[in-house]
């Protein structure tokens, strides 16, 4: 019992951490009104990115720090589509997806199914690695987890709800024409946490190969970039519900690769599809009983439309 | 020069936009192609010569057109009221495997089963999409993620069948169902009517579209879905409607893949077709009609994807080819409102 809770909670953490990162991603392009659809993609990018850093023999930290640079140059294609060039969001988010996707495997065969050079390491925490349960699921992961699910969501909080900035930004996803008359630069804004986003959603990517599975194959993402997209609906677009949700995830997730490992009497496929169906119970079962409610009210009122100031 | 943008562009401005921005995709792909160390010329020439060169070719580029088709078809339909089904891929298999058990378990002559398959595909092409039909419709979800989600489902399902319950156990190696006892009568060697089915649905979705009271309301619901409601159309019902036939085009493109071309039900027979005929539907604008010169363009592609792997080229960078085409379509697709203006505008 004490074995299962602590395999479920840290798988829990891994698996919920690259969701989280995606997410946070998402609602940082959301928030300035820019729907991302090549979530999917820019993971990929980011998987295969540091991977082949730490095969040349990079630390995982600056194959990481590879991964963030990818997301966030594919991500400044992308920007310059929907944000410069004013092009239909959901198309550029598909395009990204399939190019992304479709780019890591063909620059990832050399690398397909080999375990990753180097991971990040677990360090046990004096005192607190010693706790039943926690000590082993949480307080000996490798540090990279106390960023994601507590430095990076406090943050990002702080940052929307408790700074000018925040408010401005917000601002350019609610209603952008009156963030442009009292002076915010709306397209400046919108391009650069576009950007911001996407490097986030490729350190995803890096997490995924570096931290949880550790290695490349073909299709590793497997629809976890649309499980963020999804979430980022789900959590109403605020990060530190973003975070909640992922760790739901998570622990879906680890739910059904504890049930393989212990033969549970279902179908490994059918343990495979929990995270897909859950992702779609998540989306409908709130919505059925707040329907028109609070949580529709929460999607940025300008988000994926395009700003064009001579239609103001 | 100033540019200028105006309100609306002439269809055949759209034309020649589509046409620009997949030369353009391809001029930029086949670059970096060049750059990466391949001989784009000859791969180019190779290309044209396999696919278009020889009855062979174009039969192998036919195989690939009929799928595309009906997926683009499916997508296209849903474009048309405003909705993005990118669950191709599950309503083609969820198509397969309902026209696969159907296939396997009632028998009866040729003449009655064929018309019952591609039925029993429609359903099950429908069905897959129902639920995310039911919350586009009633609780206003985006059908984006849920019909997306759904794609992976059916995957795994597919898998289990094949490997589980419908294992040929004959068969040792793969895994895959037992044959299906019908075929689809050939056009060629290989290519079956298959092709044919899907170019007459076409044509009777092009003339549901362009004659019928029905293709009226559910244009006008995609254009503006508050008028469409304002002048008493139902839009809730008519947007259930296209989602569940889009759904079963891309089952009958699962079921005409299953019983005419692969016989089995197999993973990975989808091939990617559900995913394309997104772009298929883009490309042509969700006009019905020009699916097809949009569908025998990613057959194309696809097709140069096996050529190509005689010299060393994956699947993936044809795969990723084909992404840059749809980010170029969209991006043409803004700018084709830009014209030099024509009046000097007057700096503010």
């Amino acid at each position: 019992m004490i074995n299962l809770l602590t395999g479920v909670l840290s798988t829990a953490l891994l698996a919920g951490g690259v969701l989280a990162l995606g997410a946070l991603g998402e609602v940082l392009a959301e928030r300035v009104g820019v729907f991302n659809l090549g979530l999917e993609g820019l993971f990929a990018l980011g998987g295969i990115t540091a991977i082949i850093a730490v095969a040349r023999g990079a630390s995982p930290a600056v194959g990481l720090l590879a991964a963030v640079l990818v997301g966030a140059a594919f991500g400044a294609v992308f920007a310059g589509a929907v944000v410069g060039l004013r092009a239909n969001q959901t198309l550029c988010g598909l395009a990204l997806t399939i190019a992304g996707s479709g780019l890591a495997s063909a620059v990832g065969r050399p690398y397909s199914g080999q375990p990753a050079r180097a991971v990040f390491e677990g360090v046990a925490i004096p005192g607190l690695s010693d706790l039943p349960v926690l000590g082993r699921a949480v307080f000996s992961q490798n540090p990279l987890i106390y960023v994601i699910w507590i430095a990076l969501p406090l943050f990002l909080h702080w940052l929307l709800y408790r700074t000018r900035h925040g408010m401005n930004l917000r601002a350019v996803g609610e209603n952008p024409a009156a963030a442009d008359a009292a002076g915010v630069r709306v397209g400046l804004l919108r391009f650069g946490y576009v950007v911001a986003g996407a490097g986030l959603a490729g350190a995803a990517g890096g997490t995924l190969t570096l931290a949880f599975v550790p290695s490349w194959s073909d299709g590793i993402t497997g629809g976890r970039g649309w499980i963020a997209v999804a979430l980022v609906i789900f959590a109403g677009f605020r990060p530190l519900n973003a975070v909640l949700g992922a760790f739901l995830f998570g622990l879906i997730t680890a739910l059904g690769f504890v049930g393989q490992a212990r033969n549970w009497p279902v179908p490994p496929a059918f343990l495979s599809m929990l995270p897909y169906l859950g992702t779609i119970a998540c989306m409908i079962i709130p919505a059925l009983f707040a329907r028109r409610t609070r949580r529709r009210l929460l999607a940025p009122a300008a988000l994926g439309i395009p700003y064009f100031r001579d239609e103001r | 020069m100033r540019l200028q943008r105006v309100a609306a562009i002439g269809p055949w401005t759209v034309v020649a936009t589509r046409v620009l921005s997949v030369a353009a995709a391809l001029l930029v792909g086949g670059s970096v192609f060049a750059f990466a160390g391949y001989d784009v010329p000859t791969l180019a020439a190779s290309v044209v010569q396999s696919s278009l060169g020889s009855l062979f070719g174009l039969e192998d580029l036919g195989l690939l057109f009929s799928p595309l088709i009906l997926t683009g078809l499916a997508a296209a339909v849903a474009l048309r009221i405003g909705l993005w089904n990118i669950g191709g891929e599950g309503q083609f298999y969820a198509g397969a495997i309902a026209a696969t058990l159907a296939g396997l378990n009632m028998h009866g002559p040729a003449s009655l089963m064929l018309p019952l398959l591609a039925l029993a595909g429609f359903a099950g092409g429908a069905a897959w999409v129902l639920v995310p039909a039911l919350a586009r419709a009633f609780l206003l979800i985006d059908e984006i993620i849920t019909t997306l989600l759904l794609n992976f489902v059916a995957v795994l399902l597919v898998n289990y069948l094949c490997t589980g319950p419908l294992r040929d156990p004959a068969q040792a190696v793969t895994s895959a169902s037992a044959r299906i006892p019908y075929e689809i009568s050939p056009l060629l060697d290989d290519l079956h009517w298959g092709l044919g089915v899907s170019v007459a649905l076409v044509a009777i979705m092009a003339g549901l579209s362009a004659f019928t009271r029905w293709g009226f309301e559910t244009r006008l619901a995609g254009a503006n879905r508050h008028a469409a409601h304002y002048a008493g159309i139902p839009v809730r019902r008519r947007l259930m409607q296209v989602l569940l036939l889009s759904g079963g085009l891309a089952g009958v493109a699962g079921m005409l893949e299953v019983v005419g071309t692969v016989h089995r039900l197999q993973g990975g027979i989808s091939n990617n077709y559900g995913y394309l005929g997104v772009m298929v539907a883009v490309l042509a604008g969700g006009v019905p009609w020009a699916v097809l010169p949009a569908a025998l363009l990613m057959a194309v592609i696809l097709n140069a994807g096996t050529v190509l792997q005689a010299y060393g080229v994956s699947n993936y960078e044809v795969l990723a080819l084909t992404g840059l085409v749809l980010l170029f379509t969209a991006v043409g697709e803004r700018l084709a409102y830009y014209r030099p203006a024509r009046r000097p505008v007057r700096a503010a």
